[in-house]
Order: C-alpha cells, then sequence, then structure tokens
C-alpha cells in the first residue's frame, strides 16, 4: 500500500518501511550470515589451491549462510503479531495475505544481501587468485545457489511463519523462530550431503532437482498457508 | 493539552450509521458473540460494558473487520465492512499497544501514518497533541507502559475518522493523563461516534452518553445511561462529630454510608443526621447503576 499524500511530505509505504525494518529486526542475523560466509570463502580460496574443490564446494555452502542470514522477515512478522500490530494493519484494511507477502519480500531481500555479498567477494578471489569462471561454476551457482538460496530462505521463513500463528505462543531458542533457521539450513545441508556421493553426470540434475523442488514446496506451504492462516491467526496472543 | 486539528479523512466527516445485524462471531470457529443487534448514528460515547470474556474486545474486531462474523451484517454508512472504502471511515484502538519494535516513537507513528494515508505533518501534530514530542527519538522499546499507550493512543488522531473503536483507552495511563485522553475523545464524540469500552464504571458514566452491555456473547441492555436506575441508592456522607451519634459499622474510610430507596430520601437523611447533631460536610453518591450490569 502506497503512502498517500494530504497536503504534506508522503510517508513512506508499507513495503518499503517493512523491507528497512526487516533489515533492522535481522541486523544480527544479516551480519552473522555475511560474515560467516565470507570467512569460509577466504579459507576456501586459500585452501583449495586447486578451481575443482572450489567450484564444487563454493556454490553449495552460499545458500546455508543466506538461510541464516535472512531470518529478520520472519523475525518481524511474528514479533509484529504478537505485538498486535498485524490486527491493526487489518483493521486500516490492509490485506493478511499482503503482510505474509511483504514478510517474504523482507527475506529475499535480505537473503540476496548475503547472497549477493558471498558470490562478489568469491567470485572476485576466485578470478583474483588466476582462474577462470567455467561453464560448470556458472552452471551451478545459475542452477543451484541462487534458486536455493532463495528456496531455502523462503522454505525457512515460511515453515516459521506459519508455524508460530498455528502454535500455543513459546518463547527462546525453542520457539518456531528459534528452531525454524534449522528447518530452513536443512535443505541444503541435505543436498551438499548427497551431492557428495552422486555421480558427476547426475550432479546437475540433483542439485538443480532439489533447488527446484524446494521451490514447488515454498509454493504448496504458500498456497496451503491462505487456508490455515484464518484471520484469527494474525492476531496478538496477549 | 491543545484542541485537537485533525485532519479530514479521504470521504470527509459524515454519520457514522453503524449498523450490526444479527452478528455472530468468534475465533477458530468457537462462538464468542451471538446474535448482536444494535445501531447508531447519534454522535456520542458508547459505552460497551461486561465481564471479563464477555466478547467486548471480539465485538470491536468484529466491527473492524479484523474478524469476519460467522453470521449477519455489519455497516457503516450502509456499506460494508469488508470495502476499504468502509475501512477508512473508523479508527480502532487494541488492549494491546501495536507498537512495533526497532522503531523510535516517530517512526513508529510514520509507519502507522502511511498506512493511513497520513502526512509528515500529521505526525509532528499528534506528538504535540499528545505530548509526547520529547519521546519522539526514543525507541519503543525504552517507554513505560503508559507512554506506550499514548503512543498508541496518538495513532487515532494521525486522521479523523466517523467511527471510533476504543478499547479500554485508558487502561496503564496515570490519572492525569487518563483524564486529559478522556477529553480529547470527549471533544472527538461531540461530532463522532465513539465505542468506548472500560472495567472503570465511574470513567464510564462520566462520560458515557449510553451504554452497549454484553453479557455471555449477546447483548444484554442498549440504553441512555442516565435512564438506568439502581437496585438500591447508596450514599456517603462525610461528617463532622458523626462519630459520637452514628454506628461505626456504617465509616467507610472517611465517608457514613447509608442505603436509599433513591435520591428523594437524602434531604430526610440530612434532616435526621441534623437532628442528632451531626455536621454534614460532603454527601456523594457511592453506588453506580452500570454496577448492577455485572451482577
Amino acid at each position: 500500500m502506497a503512502g498517500r499524500t494530504n497536503g504534506g511530505r508522503t510517508l513512506p509505504s508499507l513495503l518499503s518501511v517493512t523491507l528497512r525494518r526487516g533489515l533492522i529486526a535481522g541486523r544480527a542475523y544479516l551480519v552473522i550470515g555475511i560474515i560467516v560466509s565470507l570467512i569460509l570463502t577466504v579459507v576456501l580460496l586459500r585452501t583449495s589451491h586447486g578451481s575443482a574443490v572450489f567450484v564444487a564446494t563454493f556454490p553449495l555452502e552460499v545458500p546455508l549462510f543466506a538461510t541464516l542470514g535472512a531470518l529478520g522477515g520472519m523475525i518481524l512478522f511474528v514479533g509484529d503479531r504478537s505485538k498486535g500490530v498485524l490486527e491493526y494493519l487489518i483493521s486500516y484494511g490492509v490485506r493478511p495475505r499482503a503482510l505474509f507477502v511483504n514478510c517474504l519480500l523482507a527475506t529475499v531481500v535480505l537473503s540476496t544481501i548475503v547472497m549477493g555479498t558471498t558470490l562478489i567477494v568469491g567470485l572476485s578471489g576466485y578470478v583474483a587468485t588466476g582462474h577462470s569462471i567455467s561453464s560448470t561454476l556458472e552452471n551451478s551457482i545459475l542452477g543451484y545457489t541462487i534458486p536455493m538460496t532463495y528456496a531455502s530462505s523462503l522454505f525457512a521463513a515460511t515453515c516459521g511463519v506459519i508455524w508460530s500463528t498455528l502454535s500455543t505462543p513459546r518463547m527462546g531458542l525453542n520457539s518456531p523462530v528459534g528452531v525454524a533457521p534449522l528447518l530452513g539450513v536443512a535443505p541444503p545441508v541435505l543436498v551438499l550431503v548427497i551431492a557428495e556421493g552422486v555421480d558427476k553426470s547426475a550432479y546437475y540434475y540433483v542439485t538443480g532437482g532439489a533447488a527446484l523442488g524446494f521451490l514447488v514446496l515454498v509454493a504448496a506451504l504458500l498456497v496451503a498457508s491462505s487456508r490455515l492462516m484464518s484471520r484469527e491467526r494474525y492476531l496478538s496472543p496477549m | 493539552m491543545v484542541d485537537p486539528s485533525i485532519s479530514r479523512s479521504a470521504n470527509g466527516p459524515s454519520k457514522a450509521e453503524l449498523s450490526c445485524v444479527d452478528v455472530s462471531s468468534g475465533y477458530l470457529g468457537k462462538k464468542v458473540l451471538d446474535g448482536i443487534t444494535f445501531a447508531v448514528d447519534e454522535p456520542a460515547i458508547y459505552v460497551v460494558l461486561g465481564p471479563n470474556g464477555a466478547g467486548k474486545t471480539t465485538l470491536f474486531r468484529t466491527i473492524a473487520g479484523i474478524l469476519r462474523p460467522y453470521s449477519g451484517t455489519i455497516e457503516i454508512a450502509g456499506r460494508s465492512i469488508e470495502e476499504q472504502d468502509t475501512r477508512d471511515r473508523l479508527h480502532f484502538l487494541s488492549h494491546v499497544d501495536g507498537i512495533p519494535d526497532g522503531l523510535r516513537v516517530e517512526e513508529a507513528l510514520r509507519f502507522y501514518g502511511s498506512v493511513q494515508g497520513a502526512t509528515d505533518a500529521d505526525v509532528n501534530r499528534v506528538l504535540r497533541l499528545l505530548e509526547i514530542e520529547p519521546l519522539r527519538t526514543k525507541y519503543v522499546s525504552q517507554l513505560s507502559a503508559g507512554q506506550k499507550k499514548r503512543v498508541s493512543i496518538a495513532r487515532i488522531f494521525l486522521r479523523e475518522r466517523e467511527l471510533y473503536l476504543l478499547d479500554e483507552p485508558t487502561a496503564n495511563l496515570d490519572p492525569k493523563i487518563a483524564a486529559e485522553i478522556r477529553d480529547l475523545i470527549l471533544k472527538l464524540s461531540k461530532d463522532r461516534v465513539v465505542l468506548y469500552s472500560s472495567h472503570n464504571l465511574f470513567e464510564a458514566r462520566e462520560i458515557g452518553k449510553y451504554v452497549i452491555a454484553i453479557k455471555a456473547g449477546r447483548l444484554n441492555l442498549f440504553s441512555r445511561i442516565s435512564e438506568l436506575k439502581s437496585a438500591k441508592y447508596v450514599v456517603g456522607v462525610r461528617t463532622v462529630g458523626g462519630e459520637r451519634a452514628l454506628p461505626k459499622e456504617r465509616l467507610q474510610g472517611e465517608y457514613y454510608v447509608f442505603e436509599l430507596a433513591g435520591p428523594e430520601e437524602v434531604s430526610g437523611l440530612l434532616k435526621e443526621l441534623e437532628e442528632k447533631g451531626v455536621q454534614v460536610r460532603e454527601v456523594k453518591e457511592l453506588g453506580n447503576p452500570l454496577e448492577d450490569l455485572f451482577a
């Protein structure tokens, strides 16, 4: 919903405020996600020596940390629900679906920041150490890293939001907010393990198929959420 | 506090004409409200009363369009609450503050302003109106419960609406601020319909013109407060020398308490006390007809 004017300066739209708040709410995770990802990238660049290890490993590790760094969107939604912010927004005519979608858009922006930073630093370092970007690396990034980054971070956010609205409010690491990151990193970890033992000819099918599969799963969860999350689910439990 | 000069909504002010017809509503299929029917259009404060769990908050949430009624219709000025134009006619104040975390007070108001179509000028005006300008740059998490409540209330003054649904607006406020908020709401009610829930029956009687009593999810009473009569009329009398002539059992604090049939018996009581040599300093009504609605 865009800001409207009334003779004064226009206020920012709800979406832009939500994105900015997502950055603030999840800044600790964002910083940790970027730093850890960069450390591992640097370690990989220094120790892999040859391009084969880097090409095989780098594209697989990025989604893990992007998922961790993108938790701000989910944290924002869960916090706003418990504070009663969502019910106010609904009373002003904001559709509940839009609130959920805004949270997912914040997740996409945050995961893009982590993924983009890691890809830029990692690939720049790779090129700077005398390697060229091969079609294998390019295909892995386009076919797996980018879709799996969005699939796993959206999976974590969607599961966290649905779970937190369906369950009794709990705080701390035992809450859906605490457990959702583990759900989010599960897909890329699973692929990491499976890809290790897969024949080279099947590698792209496994990794690309897994990314596609989780994107389809996220879409299915979103469809299911409209049935599961009636308006009452957006109310503060207080 | 200064007089509120609220900016006009897109539709401009007009009669709210809220009508609820046979409204049933609740949470996750569990009915809380059952067949509520009433209509209001006269600008005034309508005090919504009822015991805990009676359905007051559910009623407000349903009128505000947050909960969808299981059955029945809610209309404002003849239009369904599901329409955006209708939403633009009302303000809802929940018992939950609803102030987003991680924002400064000014940012929180700008956040809600963006949804309501308000401007920076509106935000500055309500910061002055609610006397929260010194809190402008403070983070919401740094505020006391009362300060948060004031910020929450400030939101309903960002844009002018025709219908105000205020769920316990003065809870958690100190008496001075509560009185100032009540004054602002009273001014609003001169040409606006205000539905106001409170557990403070004296406050309700002081500012309300009508009472809407909810009991176990049903409309128990809709009446002018002035037309309500207590089952008993209780007065407290502060005296000089009462301890010599009046029984100790009647004393509650500084007042001797008497149950009368009605206000017409007060003059007789005063005469009786005078005959006993008791000097009367003050007589005040202790009972509140609204209390009977909780019986």
